[in-house]
């Protein structure tokens, strides 16, 4: 292995590990919330990729009319349950927002690559407070093995509606950034950059909002005790809602970059999302800086691992959770029984 | 008659995800964990029986086995100590693993797979007639069903149940949960193994596709549906399934013209609604609409008398506990601060104080479910400090807890038995075999014996959910004394009990007493603490603040100014 | 439960008196058309809109069924087409391991079926075994004949880490040994990948000539573009997995140049005017595209056209020996399509005989390239 094939291959490991990074921060903060190991966000970026690359060809994706059904389900059933008393301002998020949503796609330019990206960000980060909504706050204090079965259900389901919408064909959207940098012989991918910038910025606004805001110190609280948060009054299915919004948020971001110049199809993102997994794991389901850590190692050793030996490459991903698992286990051991 | 081939087929398919289902339900439903990579476990059967045409099925299959029971073990090992969602997810690494390197190594025939499986033969019969091969699947239904029906119902069986909710109090039971939990998933691999070689050599092709991790899905799926805490779930699940698909393949290009994989979706949200509906799965409801059969009373064994013998006394006995300097802190919070003091053997000591005290984490230092931060723990002038639970059990110490910790569904002699798990040694092989009879009845009878002297003999076939709170206790203290303990730890043992049950427990802690048990209990019953205890402890705000003889606590200042509140 | 074993039973029964022989003919079909087969699974299945609803006086009957591109569902597919609904013909299945798992089934029940994944049919074996889509031997060869013609003397492989991956590098080393051309690099990636930075980084280590793909639909794409962001000057070829304008639209500007094989459907009207498959498969990407639209041309669909054209052929003949659902109706129609000659179909003009069940010859394939952003046929 040549330094210049190493560099490229490092570049192209970083890139993937970005978004693996961005995929384990949205796991994490869904997991740390509610307990959801957020198994369809996968299927959330691939719904993304298509749904960008639809409205870039001019056409209005399948998915806006899924979610403006979603927003009205949630709409009609929050308003009988509230009858005469109407709150409107709690209603209003499944009215007002699908509307503008859809009536922007309808009558936006939607065939601009920035607006698609930006409306295709806003039909699938609803989404996920949607999922939470009909899924998963009926049994929100249900034991973590039954919701990640009740997580695995919703990666049918999800795909299904992406297999449904788009066609088995993938498609992928114009890059953010289509030129190339030349750093002497090494050329460096404009995307590649575009990708790590778009992480760096999103790692720096997420710290910010949970540092600095009252919604993201209330999720906080919400994720460090969950009962203690109910106690002081932080409502825990809004912080739900809230956790999965960023959940689906992150992945349609994911989905916008990863998608460019290559072409994902509806059943692509489960496995983009187990290796986001993978890296999460690596953090042990609770450590941001372990899960970025490792997200990158799986990025580089994928890439790696593809120069080395491709038949062979998810068996090398996959075979380095074993001493991760087993160190975590070790190390747990002084924790006693529980 | 000849049955039609297509009916034949679709029967060998129901019991091959059976089998599957069946160890998913000791898994998932009973043992409270989830693997995503049954399809793996059953593939490398199958691929191992393929690969090994010239051998006889019956070693192939044991080859089988062993290779999948080893590959079970090492996952297991390694999540050993992790919560259960970790060796989910580590299964699905290893199933996503586990189909590249059998499409990939070249020796397994890559993507497209192995054909011309032999047929299992059955002595005489045809070879080719897949009724044989159906009758063999089904008859290896029968076994696997028989197999986990007498494990549920053993020794080894009511430590598994206590895998999903209860594995603290199991440990203190001295039972070993890490290492039971991994033979659960060991066991419900190899069940999954058994269905993979019967798979190859009924199908008689073989390809990755159907070891996938999407096929292990729908393991679970079935399980889930059917219903995961009873073996009939897996049967019900499978049969749903594998109908129901075959229906929906027709059914749903019909009415929606479009062509997909839209039963998986369905299957989907049948999961989802059924998993916030009615987590008991499908046969939770069936059973709720048919009428209760009366519960089965066990008739109690001739009791024998109980032998908690005292250890014959040479020279001066060792005081049963000695707490020295312990100090436990949880965050912020100084839940335990250099708390000092012993219990003589044949001694009743009473640990007082207020809620918060701390009394409850020393219980769980003593008892090992948690480690105290500085300090030392003696038990019978052994430090125990650094033991886990069940080994601090298995040298004398037996406990109850504060919140009761007893399996609702279960009978209440079953609750008590899981008390006597320590005092016997069939293992999940001779319990499968219902060759553990001689020793259950053994087992049977001293939790009978033990019911009869906390005075729930009469009780020993209900399930343990439908009593009162304080008779629940009761069971607690019944279960402790089947460890026949020679220190007895009792986490409020009369809250909820009426007058005379108090009466009669404290009737029975004397009798303890004079049989040399020494019995430390925190108590809110001032009255019934002082009538019983030899000396009382007093905490407030993780620190001991007095300790003596009951008359002499009552008087002590410091406890009428902190504890009772100055009241007389 | 015991209720639902019993429904099973009683459906057992009845279906043992349902009656086998009767006017209309069955015939049934095993397509992937979802999972990840799903992208040629659509085009085989669009076929199915247009066929024919009667032949020699005969109504057809279509059942169609997805396999979800898995071999043991397009087996349990077959026995219940088999079983339950006495199929006549068994058309697919579209994936070549459902085709090797359905096989021995519909042969021992005497049910012709027409394999439309690249199956190498073996007469003497199995005599009910009939195949259209092209040997990959066949297929690849052409694109191997046109390298060597280009001078390439070493190749490359790169493909997907399936099964189709492995067959397209079975043929490609047969058609290399042929051709005198070596193949110096095996490269994998999976169908869901979203880069192959580091394999194609790997094959330009290894410098060959040019560059065989063995993969299909838009994820074929990937290896073209990070070659091309390479700057690798190799050729770049591929297999008619990828003729799709998916793949032109996905792969844009990177994939100018590349070249394949495909079927005469793919450029029916490109081809030169002597070849008689020219009228037929205009007339029926005519259809086609009236069905489902301008753009919509799928080349697979001309798989399931040829097999169902293939009976239709056979029929008549049949009809004489039996009556449908009867297997004298169907030893017949295998008969008939045994003694199949020069049958001008969409993707070859078969030419069956005892020992040949796929009976297509140079015909069938056809060279294109990207030409300005469009599959064009080289001549």
């Amino acid at each position: 292995m040549t330094p210049f094939v190493f560099l490229a291959l490092l570049q192209d490991g970083l890139a993937t590990g970005a978004i693996y990074l961005l995929l384990a921060v949205g796991l994490l903060i869904a997991f740390s919330v509610t307990r959801v190991i957020f198994v369809p966000q996968g299927d959330l970026l691939a719904l993304a990729t298509l749904t960008a690359a639809q409205l870039e060809s001019g056409q209005v994706p399948g998915t806006l009319w899924v979610l403006d059904a979603l927003a009205a389900l949630a709409l009609l059933l929050d308003l009988a349950r509230l009858r005469g008393r109407m709150r409107w301002r709690a209603l209003l998020p499944w009215a007002l927002y699908p509307a503008a949503v859809t009536l922007a796609a309808l009558f936006g330019p939607r065939a601009a690559p920035w607006f698609a990206k930006l409306l295709a960000l806003g039909v699938i980060t609803p989404l996920g407070p949607l999922i939470w909504r009909f899924a998963f706050r009926p049994v929100a204090d249900a034991p973590v093995l039954t919701l990640l079965i009740l997580a695995t259900a919703l990666h049918f389901v999800v795909a299904g509606v992406g297999m449904v919408a788009f066609g088995p064909d993938g498609a992928s959207v114009a890059p953010l950034v289509a030129a190339t940098l030349l750093l002497g012989p090494f050329a460096v991918s404009g995307q590649s950059l575009a990708i790590l910038l778009c992480c760096a910025a999103l790692v720096l606004a997420l710290r910010f909002f949970f540092a600095a805001t009252l919604t993201g110190r209330a999720l906080r609280a919400a994720a460090s005790d969950r009962l203690g948060a109910r106690l002081v009054g932080i409502d825990a299915a809004g912080s739900g809602s809230r956790a999965f919004a960023l959940a689906a948020f992150i992945a349609a971001l994911s989905g916008i970059l990863i998608g460019a110049a290559t072409p994902i199809a509806y059943d692509a993102g489960f496995e983009i999302g187990l290796k986001g997994f993978v890296a999460a794991i690596i953090g042990g389901l609770a450590s941001y800086p372990a899960a970025a850590a490792g997200a990158v190692l799986v990025g580089v050793l994928e890439s790696l691992g593809s120069f080395w030996s491709s038949a062979y490459r998810d068996v090398i991903v996959f075979a380095l959770l074993i001493p991760v698992l087993a160190w975590l286990s070790w190390r747990s051991r002084g924790a006693g029984g529980a | 008659m000849m049955l039609p081939a297509y009916y034949v087929t679709l029967a060998g398919y129901i019991g091959l995800a059976t089998i599957v289902a069946l160890g998913l339900v000791l898994l998932t439903g009973i043992a409270g964990q989830t693997s995503f990579g049954q399809a793996s476990f059953a593939g490398l059967a199958a691929y191992a029986t393929a690969l090994l045409p010239g051998t006889p099925p019956p070693l192939a299959l044991l080859a089988g086995l062993v290779l999948t029971g080893s590959v079970a073990w090492l996952l297991g090992l390694i999540t050993a100590r992790l919560s259960g969602h970790f060796l989910a997810l580590c299964s699905v690494a290893w199933g996503i693993s586990f189909s590249a390197l059998f499409g990939t190594l070249p020796w397994l025939h890559g993507f497209n797979g192995i054909g011309g499986i032999r047929p299992l033969t059955l002595g005489p019969l045809s070879a080719a007639d897949p009724l044989v091969t159906v009758a063999v699947i089904w008859a290896a239904v029968a076994l696997s069903w028989l197999a986990l029906r007498n494990l549920l119902d053993s020794r080894p069986g009511r430590a598994i149940r206590t895998l999903a909710a209860a594995r603290d109090m199991a440990e203190s039971m001295g039972i070993d949960t890490v290492r039971l939990s991994r033979a659960t998933f060991v066991l419900a691999a190899l069940a999954a193994a058994l269905s993979g070689f019967l798979f190859a050599h009924f199908q008689r092709f073989i390809s990755p596709t159907p070891f996938s991790l999407t096929a292990s899905i729908e393991y679970l799926f079935m399980v889930i549906i059917g219903g995961a805490a009873h073996l009939p779930g897996a049967l019900l699940g499978a049969v749903l399934v594998t109908l129901l698909r075959e229906e929906l393949t027709d059914w749903i290009p019909r009415l929606t013209g479009a062509t997909g994989n839209f039963e998986a979706v369905a299957f989907s949200l049948v999961v989802i609604v059924l998993l916030q509906r009615a987590p008991g799965g499908l046969f939770a409801v069936l059973r709720a609409r048919l009428p209760a059969a009366g519960a089965p009373v066990r008739a109690a064994a001739a009791a024998p008398a109980h032998a908690a013998a005292p250890p014959p006394a040479a020279g001066p006995a060792p005081p049963a506990l000695v707490v020295a300097g312990i100090s436990k802190r949880f965050g912020g919070l100084a839940a335990n601060q250099d708390v000092s003091f012993t219990v003589g053997a044949a001694e009743i000591v009473a640990l007082i104080g207020p809620n918060g005290a701390g009394k409850s984490t020393l219980f769980d230092i003593i008892s090992g479910q948690l480690r105290a931060d500085l300090g030392e723990v003696r038990l019978f002038g052994h430090p125990v400090g650094r033991l886990p639970a069940r080994h601090i059990a298995a040298r004398g110490l037996a406990r109850t807890f504060q919140h009761v910790k007893l399996l609702p569904g279960m009978s209440v002699g079953g609750n008590i038995a899981l008390g006597a798990h320590l005092a016997g040694r069939c293992g999940v092989l001779r319990a499968m075999l219902r060759a553990d009879r001689a020793e259950e009845r053994r087992l049977h009878a001293l939790a009978a014996a033990a019911a009869t002297r906390v005075g729930l003999a009469d009780l020993l076939g209900r399930p343990a959910g439908t009593l009162a709170l304080g008779q629940q206790r009761l069971v607690e203290i019944a279960r402790a004394l089947c460890l026949a303990p020679r220190l007895l730890l009792l986490d409020e043992p009369a809250a909820g009990l009426r007058h005379q049950e108090k009466q009669a427990l404290a009737a029975l802690l004397r009798q303890l007493r004079a049989e040399g048990v020494a019995v430390l209990l925190v108590e809110h019953d001032m009255g019934f603490v002082m009538d019983l205890a030899d000396r009382v402890v007093v905490m407030e705000f993780g620190r001991r603040i007095a300790e003596g003889v009951p008359a002499a606590v009552q008087a002590d200042p410091a406890v009428l100014e902190a504890y009772l509140g100055g009241a007389p | 439960m015991r209720a639902r074993l019993g429904f099973v039973l009683v459906l057992a029964v009845l279906a043992l008196a349902a009656p086998a022989a009767r006017a209309q003919i069955r015939i049934g079909a095993i397509l992937s058309v979802s999972g990840p087969g799903a992208a040629m699974g659509v085009g085989y299945k669009g076929a199915f809109d247009f066929m024919p609803h009667e032949v020699a006086g005969r109504k057809i009957e279509y059942i169609i069924r997805d396999d979800a591109t898995d071999a043991e569902n397009a087996y349990k597919i077959a026995q219940k087409l088999i079983a339950e609904d006495h199929v006549d013909a068994i058309i697919g299945p579209s994936l070549y391991s459902s085709d090797v798992a359905v096989q021995p089934l519909a042969n021992a029940a005497h049910v012709p079926m027409i394999a439309m994944a690249p199956l190498v049919p073996e007469p003497a074996k199995f005599p009910y075994s009939f195949a259209v889509a092209q040997p990959l031997s066949l297929m690849v060869a052409v694109v191997f004949r046109r390298m060597a013609e280009q001078g390439v003397r070493t190749v490359g492989y790169i493909g997907f880490a399936d099964g189709w991956g492995d067959q397209v590098k079975a043929a490609a080393l047969t058609a290399g040994a042929a051709t005198g051309i070596r193949i110096i690099a095996d490269e994998r990636y999976a169908r869901t990948d979203t880069t192959v930075q580091a394999q194609a980084l790997k094959l330009m280590a290894a410098n060959p000539d040019a560059v065989m793909m063995g993969n299909s639909a838009t994820p074929a794409a990937l290896p073209a573009v990070a070659l091309h962001r390479l700057g690798y000057r190799g050729g770049i070829y591929g297999n008619h997995g990828i003729v799709s304008p998916a793949f032109i639209r996905v792969g844009g500007a990177a994939v100018e140049g590349v070249v394949a094989d495909t079927s005469p459907v793919a450029v029916y009207d490109q081809l030169s005017d002597g070849n008689p498959i020219k009228p037929v498969a205009t007339a029926f990407m005519d259809r086609y595209t009236k069905t489902f639209g301008p753009g919509s041309a799928n080349p697979f669909a001309g798989y399931s056209w040829d097999a169902m054209l293939l009976i239709a052929h056979a029929i008549p003949d049949a009809l004489e020996k039996g009556a449908p659902g009867s297997e004298a109706f169907r030893t017949a129609l295998r008969d008939a399509m045994e003694r199949t000659h020069d049958l001008v179909g969409v993707s070859a003009v078969y030419d069956m005989s005892a020992t040949d069940h796929n009976g297509q010859d140079a015909r069938a394939a056809v060279l294109v390239a990207v030409q300005h952003g469009a599959w064009t046929a080289i001549h």
